[in-house]
């Protein structure tokens, strides 16, 4: 089956026979992709369609669509007060998270990389916790900010501080979640930072020495440059995992208390499977498409027109 | 000024450090409380009984086992799909050149880019339709298709860095082209396929929301959302659920162990650079 490349070359000229000769000519890279494309395309590719055409559709509570209403969802979602809170609520869950992991990422790796004693086992232990799922991740938070029982107000009023009610209070329980992201995407960026710093040829640095370079000079002009592909792959990565955080805000507090932790993922989710709604669902879902979609491309041409323009 | 420097990214790696483990030690000594321990407040920082019974009790407070098998059952299901899947293509975009052939690349490495929300919706309606709800199938497909990209584009380089002769040779020894590469080629990426397999391993393993959508019926839950689910209820019996959540994590740490220099390596080898 793997053999045969060459397909007969047919006649250039009818214009439906020679894609067809294309076809043939390629049929076993095409047959070969056949499983992994018929895959994605059943269970990314036309659940998407999908969705986009259910946007258009009000739906019944089985979610079968039964009357087209344009862009009703959308004018509904706009005037939504609720919705637009969610919708900055993401926007600053996603920039605050993915700022602190990188920050934390970055002085881990820093820190590892110095190679002293002891930091082959301490690089373990910074990475481990990637090794918890997401799902056990938030159980493990929600029983630490437990307000009776959990160890972070005993650890609080054990140095003098006092406990709260950290997920029921809607001004606190934001920011409660928002660590536990970090604290679940550190290992990553702290993993990836490394690989970074230890691609970068030892040379560069002797170099730097015998042009008399201190080390915060060392840092802002080789280590920081350097590391600028490794810091747009990895934060563009972090953003899109960030931004889809749903099961930590799911497990953790549900998007609540008031909505005070929902971001679009877990409001898009709670619309269609409990609420029902999957016309106006479907409409979130291709508003938080599109963000993504917008946002992925914007930030990788930003990165690419200043690698032009440096060179 | 060195010793000083010296102390101070010790002192920057110890606050790391407690910041990372803090909720493991939480984890740890919660599972090693008895059940009257564990609802004192405030709670002690050390078991002043520690007890291994939780790790025993979880079995009969919650149908761990039954969980355990069905994550292994839907990861190691996503890891064969995925494979199956991935090789040949992995194949023919490292040795065949045809048109559109990095397009293809890029648009599987776009559905990394998708939230799986967006899918679960239409996903929910195709399975409740062909009533395939609360089955291994369901999962096994989904993980499959979203670890895809990652094997996908990691076997691809794999196969790149892999000299054609070799294959060659193989065929001039009187192999077929498929017994050429699933005899040499594969053997020889094995890095590449065994980091495959883990990866989506692990992603199946710890994967949430599909599961929480498609499964409804408490026996056909994996692992994450069965634990998760008993959270809910009225009393959470913290000590097993902690010592149900370190347990479940065992098999994912020893995998982890197992890739974490390959990972690193590779990360700095691979297309992070």
């Amino acid at each position: 089956m793997l053999d045969g490349a060459s397909g007969v070359v047919v006649t250039v000229g009818h214009a439906g026979r020679a894609r067809f000769g294309l076809l043939r000519r390629h049929r076993t890279p095409i047959l070969l992709l056949l499983p992994s494309l018929s895959l994605l395309g059943a269970v990314v590719a036309y659940p998407i369609l999908d969705t986009f055409i259910t946007a258009f559709f009000k739906t019944d509570p089985m979610g079968r669509r039964t009357a087209f209403v344009a862009f009703d969802h959308f004018r509904a979602l706009a005037k939504d007060s609720l919705f637009r809170q969610i919708l900055g609520q993401t926007a600053l869950w996603t920039v605050l998270s993915v700022s602190l992991k990188t920050l934390f990422g970055l002085v881990a790796a820093l820190v590892l990389h110095t190679g002293l004693p002891g930091m082959r086992v301490a690089r373990l232990l910074v990475i481990l916790p990637w090794a918890f799922s997401l799902p056990i991740a938030a159980i493990l938070w929600r029983w630490i900010y437990d307000s009776q029982m959990g160890m972070l107000n005993l650890l609080l009023t054990t140095i003098g501080l006092t406990g709260h009610t950290w997920l029921a209070d809607p001004g606190l329980a934001f920011g409660a979640t928002l660590t536990v992201s970090v604290w679940t995407g550190v290992p990553f960026m702290a993993l990836v930072f490394l690989a970074g710093l230890q691609g970068i040829p030892e040379e560069l640095y002797e170099a730097g020495r015998i042009d008399g370079a201190g080390r915060w000079q060392e840092f802002g002009y080789l280590t920081m440059p350097l590391l600028k592909p490794t810091f747009v792959v990895a934060t563009l990565l972090s953003a899109v995992w960030t931004f889809n955080s749903f099961v930590l805000v799911h497990v953790i507090t549900g998007g609540g208390p008031l909505h005070a932790t929902d971001i679009l993922v877990t409001f898009l989710y709670k619309s269609a499977f409990e609420w029902l709604s999957f016309g106006q669902a479907s409409a979130m879902a291709l508003v938080t498409f599109f963000i993504l979609l917008v946002f992925s491309v914007v930030y990788v041409r930003l990165y690419y027109r200043e690698e032009m323009l440096s060179q | 000024m060195n010793l000083v420097r010296t102390g101070a990214i010790y002192l920057l790696l110890g606050l790391l450090l407690f910041g990372m483990l803090f909720p493991f030690y939480v984890m740890l000594v919660t599972s090693l409380k008895p059940m009257g321990e564990v609802f004192t407040s405030p709670p002690t920082w050390l078991p002043r009984a520690p007890t291994l019974r939780s790790y025993i009790e979880v079995w009969r407070a919650i149908p761990l086992g039954r969980f355990f098998l069905n994550s292994l059952i839907i990861a190691l299901g996503a890891a064969g799909l995925t494979l199956a899947c991935a090789v040949p293509a992995g194949y023919a975009l490292a040795r065949y050149r045809f048109p559109g052939r990095s397009l293809v690349l890029y648009a599987i490495l776009v559905t990394q880019m998708f939230s799986p929300v967006v899918v679960i919706i239409t996903l929910f309606k195709v399975l409740t339709a062909y009533r395939m709800l609360n089955t291994y199938a369901s999962l096994i497909v989904t993980n499959a298709a979203f670890a895809l990209a990652f094997s996908l584009w990691m076997l691809t380089g794999f196969f790149q860095s892999v000299p054609r002769e070799i294959e060659e040779a193989a065929r001039i020894d009187g192999c077929t082209t498929t017994q050429a590469v699933l005899k040499v080629l594969v053997p020889l990426a094995a890095p590449g396929v065994a980091t495959t397999v883990i990866y989506t391993f692990i992603l199946a393993w710890n994967e949430f929301i599909f599961a929480l959508t498609f499964i409804s019926s408490t026996r056909m839950q994996p692992l994450t959302v069965g634990l998760a689910s008993f959270i809910g209820r009225f009393t959470v019996e913290w000590n097993n659920l902690m010592a149900g959540s370190l347990l479940a994590t065992l098999p994912v740490i020893l995998l982890f162990l197992l890739v974490e220099r390959h990972l690193v390596k590779g990360l700095s080898a691979g297309a992070l650079k």
